[in-house]
């Protein structure tokens, strides 16, 4: 799932820091501020080289085909295109980097969002910075930061689908990659490519406006 | 619902003025028909038997009159009664079997079409302040999620960044800082979702009715029980919010007034209809309980997509109850 730049050694031995054992981040954050933020916090920490810190989904996927990433950090809310929008685009690279969703919601049914996006981490961002580093260095050797769903939740996702799309999200629950769980359900990759596509449209927040009354539509 | 004190009646109720008036004219004219045109034969005939005769011909004649006056009478009489007592929250409210056959008839059917008008012109005023009321409360939250939420996370990276920088004896006072502005950006968070119930945009009514009462817990320290059907037919969005934002002010209420911190939700799926059930074990409404604005804007809501709220006093031991009943839908 990751590149091999990472050194993922059991028995930690001192290597000198080389710029080739940083874990090369790439930031996605559509407010200056944050973006900043963000670039600046990772910057300070020794082990981590921020390639690039865009705004939007595009600039991110352009940086992302150019050069290698071994952790996106994106947030949820990207204007047109959000973050698991990317998260989905960036697994679908040839060395897909680690994908880590820095949203201000990060529980509720984005956490079931993100799992069908395939994204390994979501992390809040009412957290600490030393959290969001400690998450970044998680996801970077292959771990899922993902935590366990509140039951409610399950129910709900298990309600929305039907068994093979079940099948489906269980699968990606547990850390299966793609190619084995097409070949499972003996689904074609662009099938199963175009079943995630539309899970990922049926959990995302439809952003319905609510009319309390049809002959009100037009008040607000 | 107000009631005026009733008022004290200042002329003579039209039953009595007309009755009153051809008993006059009857008389009269029985007077003149004796008097001028017959005025010998009084003499040659025996009176009493006469008087007998006449009295009770005239007394048949005013019977006759009130037994038809008041079938005129008696829409208008229904007509004040029900203009006394309507109450444009509950619908259906009309003069029964006006038909414009006479003056009064015509009166009761024109009422009718009145109380008809006035209420479509006031669900549709309500209709419109409340879906102005939520499109602001989505802007707001929108607002500070957008801006103040993402201004305060900047905040706390750059703190995250200062503090790893910052000499010993500052370590202290930097994480103290950070505390607070992580209290600040789960106040943000807090107030964007109970503006508006992402949950409900995102999962569905069950669900966000789930969530709610999680939250209840966190924030109002109510434990709330939580049973739902799983056989919920679709109720549309419009309903669903309605639902919600019953459930919503029902939790607060308890958590206020009740004096308890336990309380039962269920949202039943119970034919024909689905029913919202906030009920809680406590001290229950005071006697004579006025109408809050609460209360009152539950009832507009309720009002709004067809469906009918009661809040009431489970039993004499206390508890109150507050369920809400959605009619049967044909199709979502």
């Amino acid at each position: 799932m990751i590149t091999g730049a990472v050194d993922p050694a059991p028995n930690y031995v001192e290597l000198p820091e080389t710029r080739a054992a940083q874990t090369r981040l790439l930031v996605v954050d559509d407010h200056a501020a944050v973006r900043a933020g963000l670039r600046d916090l990772l910057k300070d920490e020794g082990d981590f080289d921020v390639v690039a810190a865009v705004a939007s989904a595009d600039a991110a996927m352009s940086i992302a085909e150019r050069e290698p990433i071994d952790v996106a950090v994106v947030d949820y809310q990207l204007g047109r295109r959000n973050g698991l929008w990317v998260s989905r685009k960036l697994k679908r690279l040839p060395s897909p980097p680690a994908v880590l969703i820095y949203s201000a919601y990060a529980d509720g049914v984005l956490a079931a969002a993100a799992v069908v996006a395939q994204a390994d981490a979501i992390v809040s961002k009412g957290g600490l910075g030393s959290e969001l580093c400690d998450q970044i260095r998680r996801v970077a050797r292959g771990h899922s930061g993902m935590r366990p769903m509140p039951a409610w939740l399950g129910d709900t996702i298990r309600s929305r689908f039907g068994h093979q799309e079940q099948a489906v999200f269980g699968m990606l629950l547990a850390g299966i990659d793609t190619g084995k769980i097409a070949a499972t359900l003996g689904l074609s990759e662009a099938d199963l490519e175009s079943r995630l596509w539309a899970m990922l449209h049926q959990l995302e927040a439809p952003h319905s406006e609510y009319r309390v009354a049809d002959v009100a539509g037009n008040a607000a | 619902m107000r009631r005026r004190p009733s008022r004290r009646r200042r002329y003579i109720p039209l039953l009595q003025r007309v009755a009153g008036l051809n008993v006059l004219l009857v008389l009269a004219s029985v007077v003149i028909t004796v008097v001028v045109l017959a005025p010998r034969k009084i003499s040659s005939f025996a009176v009493d038997e006469e008087i007998v005769v006449l009295v009770a011909a005239v007394g048949l004649v005013v019977l006759a009159n009130v037994y038809l006056l008041r079938r005129v009478v008696g829409p208008v009489q229904a007509l004040t009664a029900l203009a006394r007592r309507v109450d444009l929250t509950s619908p259906g409210q009309r003069i029964s079997a006006a038909q414009p056959t006479s003056e009064a008839g015509e009166l009761a059917v024109t009422f009718n079409e009145m109380l008809q008008r006035l209420q479509t012109e006031r669900w549709e005023a309500t209709g419109r302040v409340l879906a102005a009321q939520e499109a602001e409360r989505l802007r707001i939250a929108q607002e500070l999620h957008d801006q103040v939420g993402q201004q305060l996370t900047a905040v706390l990276l750059g703190l995250s960044r200062v503090q790893s920088r910052a000499p010993a004896e500052l370590q202290d006072d930097v994480l103290a800082v950070q505390d607070v502005v992580r209290a600040g950006l789960e106040d943000v968070r807090r107030i964007a979702i109970e503006l508006r119930p992402e949950a409900l945009d995102d999962l569905g009514l069950a669900s966000a009715l789930a969530v709610l009462a999680e939250r209840s817990s966190e924030r109002l320290g109510l434990n709330v029980s939580v049973e739902i059907s799983a056989d919920l037919p679709q109720l549309g969005t419009e309903a669903e919010l309605v639902v919600y934002r019953v459930a919503q002010e029902a939790l607060t209420n308890v958590a206020r007034h009740s004096g308890v911190d336990v309380a039962e939700l269920t949202l039943a799926h119970e034919h024909p209809g689905t029913t919202l059930s906030v009920r809680d074990g406590g001290r229950g409404l005071p006697p004579g309980n006025a109408a809050g604005t609460g209360m009152r804007g539950m009832r507009e809501r309720a009002t709004l997509i067809g469906a009918r709220l009661q809040i009431r006093n489970v039993d004499a031991d206390g508890g109150c109850e507050v369920r809400l009943h959605l009619p049967l839908k044909d199709s979502p």
